[in-house]
């Protein structure tokens, strides 16, 4: 993981962490994953929604970086949002595909975030 | 009149695309407002997390490269 922080005219392109924060278990665990990977340097967390709105600011950002796009689960939200503008994620992860099943139940995120975040952060 | 944003601290590439986006409108035959935007809270409002930015009437066009004045004139 590199260090990446707000410089002018960096000439390197910036990597966004985008989550899809969905309303499951999951989407708050792609939410955690992606603060926890701001916090480590890793890549800046970034909107989604943004991205969905379709707010130029975001989407011409998420052109122009290195991107990397965590799902909750296989409905793909966050893929969706980018294949509308034709952007493909540097690298993407689903969070059911790190053997953490979708459920709407919250009780259990502290330790099922931590077990994502070491599967994601050990792969970017 | 095109309004046309550059958003960016102020560094040398964020002068070369204003100075540029100005020749481009001049070129194109537009009349346009130049404004550097180099407030870092309005530039994340725009959005935009790489400079320099370009915004023309308030659509962010470009993110983290300088365009050209042929790039710019496309866009106007």
């Amino acid at each position: 993981m590199s260090e990446q922080r707000n410089v002018c005219c960096s000439g390197d392109a910036k990597t966004l962490v985008l989550a899809c924060s969905g309303g499951s278990n999951v989407g708050q665990i792609a939410n955690n994953v992606m603060i926890e990977l701001d916090k480590k340097g890793a890549g800046n967390a970034y909107c989604l929604a943004g991205i969905g709105a379709a707010l130029s600011g975001f989407v011409e950002s998420a052109k122009a970086a290195k991107t990397v796009v965590i799902d909750g689960c296989p409905v793909g939200c966050g893929k969706k949002a980018f294949e509308k503008y034709g952007i493909e994620a540097s690298q993407y992860f689903i969070v059911t595909e790190l053997g953490i099943e979708k459920a709407h139940d919250f009780s259990n995120l502290d330790r099922e975030s931590e077990m994502a975040f070491g599967a994601i952060a050990s792969s970017i | 009149m095109k309004k046309i944003q550059i958003l960016g601290t102020g560094c040398a590439k964020c002068m070369k695309l204003a100075e540029n986006a100005q020749k481009a409108a001049k070129e194109a035959g537009f009349e346009a407002e130049v404004e550097k935007v180099t407030d870092i809270k309005k530039i994340m409002e725009f959005g935009v997390m790489m400079t320099p930015g370009l915004a023309i009437d308030g659509e962010v066009k470009a993110v983290g490269k300088v365009l050209s004045v042929e790039e710019i004139k496309k866009l106007l």
